[in-house]
Formats: structure tokens, C-alpha cells, sequence
């Protein structure tokens, strides 16, 4: 696209020189189709638990480790859950301008999750007028934490789950910006007959600027799936949390009733409740490595 | 090089998606399992045992219980008689106690009643 620009442009001086004035007009017209894509949506590329709309530049590889505590109100005897961790690791690259995969790994049933995202449109102004970004992401994860039952008859399939996720993304001002992220979440093994396979959720999330290096972000996801008969009690996940940015890195102290850090996780397998205080201290740690 | 890796991630993703979409639950494939729930006849050999075996001794056996299980075994039936109270607790996930097991979602509900009522019974080695 970028060459496309330039030899516009160069053709438009060179012609201009010769050209008569209307001509010269219609060049000029060709050549303002410059394109300001919207950049920086979202710090990184997560909200807090889930996904942003943001991919890392194609040669950079992104670690992540991200961390969640126990529950807060386990009073001080766990020190208000910092005696317990949860953990998620993860190297997510930059594969094209439009396409980034990770792999990751997190403790929660010793999962291992592999996931591609890729860019469908981008928000812009000038030459073409976008008023969103949109994103798609699928993934995988496999649990590979031991079998409850060794003695009956295990299948692998029953470790796999998937989920696939639009996000939808606004930047309204330098300082603020909104995401929709319809998903869903197919696991192949659930519990009872009374638990869906398939959870379809829309998550909200949000971005607020508060200083040149801190913002506030906000994430929910709403299970569209009635919760009244499943097996256990699910609530919706509520993610609060501040992106401070580091030079280099992204770090994010946040606060959740989620003790997951993927998709699969936080949307159906959230059992904590804000209101009754299963409020969990976490953290996401982001470094970029530029490898191209 | 670079192909190499793109050729071991498409290898991946075949084996995940030859495996692709299922929609089992434990109930209709263990039926064992799900068509209510044994609680007569709890005995500590016959359903405790078991219980401790599949979910707490891979860290909790007097072999690993000094490095991963804070020094708290539940091989010996005199361990669990001592743990008991605290045990419940960990697998109800109330009260103060470290929410069990680890890493891993909790206990059905059927295991952790079944627990319970063993507790109740006044914690025989039967």
C-alpha cells in the first residue's frame, strides 16, 4: 500500500510540472488517499484476561507471565492469597503485519494453549474512512494435568477445548478506547448433561488514559448461557487493573475474581465472586524482543 | 529453519484438529458416575482411599509431601485422622484453608460428600 502512495506521489510531481490545471487537480485528488491508521488502541495485546485488538509487529516476539493469587478474602493467615500463585506463561510472535501466534502454558490443569489472531480490518481516516478495527482469534488449549479416574476410559479429546473470538475495537480519543469481543468456547468433556459444551459470552473491555505511561483498564465477559443449572456455581469474569508502561515493558497490576488467564479459563470456569470478596491480586508482565 | 518450525506448528494443529469437536459430559460417558451418588457404605478403604489416591497424593504422599505438599502426607490412615477437619475444608474451598487441589478444578460434588460423610462417621479405619 505504502508503494502504491509513493509512486502517486512521485507521479503527481513529475506530471504536475507539465500537467494543466485540472488536470493537476485530479492528480492532487488521487494522491491525498493517505491512510492514518489508528494506532496504540490498547497498551498490549491483552485487555486483562482477554485479548486486545493489538498484534505484535511482524519479527517481534512478545513474553508474557502473568501471575494471579489466591483469593483475597483467605485473611491474612494466606496473606490475603499471596501464598498461592497461579501462573501463565506465554511467547507470542509477529509473524506478518496482519497474523500473530503464541504458545503458552499455565498451571491451572497444566494447560498448554497455542492461539493465531489476525487483523480483518483496521480503524482509519484520510484516503479510507473505518470507524473500527476488527480482529479474529482462534485457540486451542489441551489440560494435561492427570486424570481423576485413571481406571476408566480416558480420551485425549476429552484435554481439548477451543475458542473462537471477534474483537471489535474503537479508539475515540488518544486517551480512550472500547472493545467488543464476541466468543465462544467449545469444551469437548464438560461435567453433567446440564453443562454446555458451547458457551457463547460478549465481553466488553475499555481503556482510559491516565497519565503518559499509566491507564486504567476494565474487562468483562457476559455468558449469554443461562448459569442456573450447571454443575457449579459460575460467575461472569470482572477484571479491573492498571497497564504501566515501563519503556520496554507492560506491566499490568489488576484485580479479578478469575483465577484464569485464557479464554477457556475466564469465560465458564470463573467460580469466584466479587461480591463475596474471591477477589484475586494479579499481575501480567509484557516484554517485546525485537527479533527481525 | 523457519519452515521446519512452520511445518512442527501445522503437525500441531493436525493432531488437535484431527481430534477436533466432541460433546461429551462425564456423565453420559462414565455413567458410574453420574447416576447419583453412592454415599451408603462409605468406608475408609473402599471409597476414602480411592479418593486421596486420584487426587491429592501426587502430592501429597509421605514420598513428596516434604517438597510439594507443605509436609502434609495423607498416605497413613493416622495422617488423614489428624488432617481431616482441615482436609474437608480444602476441598469444600471455605474458610481459610488453601483452596485443594492445586492446580485443578474441585472435587465433584459426590467425592467431596462422600468425604464428608466418612468425617461424619466418626473417621473409621474400615
Amino acid at each position: 500500500m505504502k508503494q502504491i502512495s509513493v509512486i502517486f506521489i512521485l507521479l503527481s510531481l513529475t506530471l504536475s510540472l507539465a500537467a494543466q490545471d485540472d488536470l493537476m487537480n485530479m492528480l492532487n485528488d488521487s494522491t491525498k488517499a493517505e491512510i492514518n491508521y489508528a494506532t496504540a488502541t490498547f497498551k498490549s495485546t491483552r485487555i486483562i484476561n482477554g485479548h486486545s485488538i493489538e498484534r505484535m509487529a511482524p519479527g517481534q516476539l512478545d513474553v508474557r507471565i502473568s501471575h494471579r493469587f489466591g483469593r483475597i478474602n483467605t485473611g491474612p493467615y494466606e496473606f490475603f492469597g499471596l501464598d498461592q500463585s497461579n501462573m501463565h506463561f506465554s511467547l507470542e510472535y509477529g509473524i506478518t503485519k496482519w497474523l500473530m501466534a503464541g504458545i503458552g502454558r499455565g498451571s491451572f490443569e497444566k494447560t498448554f494453549d497455542g492461539f493465531a489472531k489476525f487483523s480483518i480490518l483496521r480503524q482509519s481516516t484520510g484516503g479510507r474512512e473505518m470507524p473500527v478495527s476488527i480482529s479474529a482469534l482462534g485457540s486451542a488449549a489441551v489440560t494435561s494435568v492427570k486424570w481423576a479416574d485413571p481406571t476408566r476410559t480416558n480420551y485425549f479429546s476429552s484435554r481439548l477445548s477451543y475458542v473462537g473470538q471477534v474483537m471489535i475495537a474503537r479508539k475515540f480519543s488518544q486517551s480512550f478506547s472500547l472493545q467488543l469481543t464476541p466468543t465462544m468456547v467449545h469444551r469437548n468433556l464438560v461435567p453433567t448433561e446440564l453443562d454446555p459444551n458451547d458457551i457463547f459470552a460478549l465481553g466488553a473491555g475499555g481503556r482510559m488514559k491516565l497519565t503518559r505511561r499509566i491507564s486504567l483498564n476494565a474487562e468483562y465477559y457476559y455468558m449469554l448461557n443461562s448459569k442456573q443449572n450447571m454443575s457449579e456455581k459460575i460467575y461472569d469474569p470482572l477484571s479491573l487493573g492498571f497497564d504501566i508502561e515501563t519503556g520496554g515493558h507492560v506491566f499490568t497490576l489488576l484485580f479479578t475474581n478469575s483465577l484464569h488467564m485464557i479464554e477457556k479459563g475466564f469465560v465458564g470456569q470463573t467460580t469466584g465472586s466479587w461480591l463475596k470478596g474471591d477477589i484475586h491480586f494479579g499481575f501480567n508482565i509484557s516484554r517485546v524482543f525485537t527479533l527481525k | 529453519m523457519k519452515r521446519r518450525l512452520l511445518y512442527l506448528a501445522l503437525f500441531i494443529a493436525g493432531i488437535i484438529l484431527v481430534h477436533s469437536c466432541f460433546y461429551d459430559s462425564e456423565e453420559v460417558l462414565y455413567p458410574s458416575l453420574g447416576t447419583g451418588c453412592d454415599t451408603t457404605n462409605v468406608t475408609y478403604s473402599g471409597k476414602v482411599v480411592p479418593i486421596l489416591a486420584n487426587n491429592c497424593l501426587s502430592c501429597h504422599s509421605n514420598a513428596m509431601a516434604p517438597s510439594a505438599g507443605n509436609n502434609i502426607a495423607l498416605e497413613n490412615y493416622s495422617d488423614v485422622v489428624a488432617r481431616a477437619v482441615s482436609v474437608s475444608g480444602a476441598i469444600n474451598q471455605t474458610g481459610s484453608y488453601s483452596p485443594m487441589p492445586k492446580n485443578g478444578s474441585k472435587l465433584s460434588a459426590c467425592l467431596i460428600s462422600t468425604f464428608d460423610i466418612w468425617v461424619r462417621n466418626g473417621k473409621l479405619n474400615n
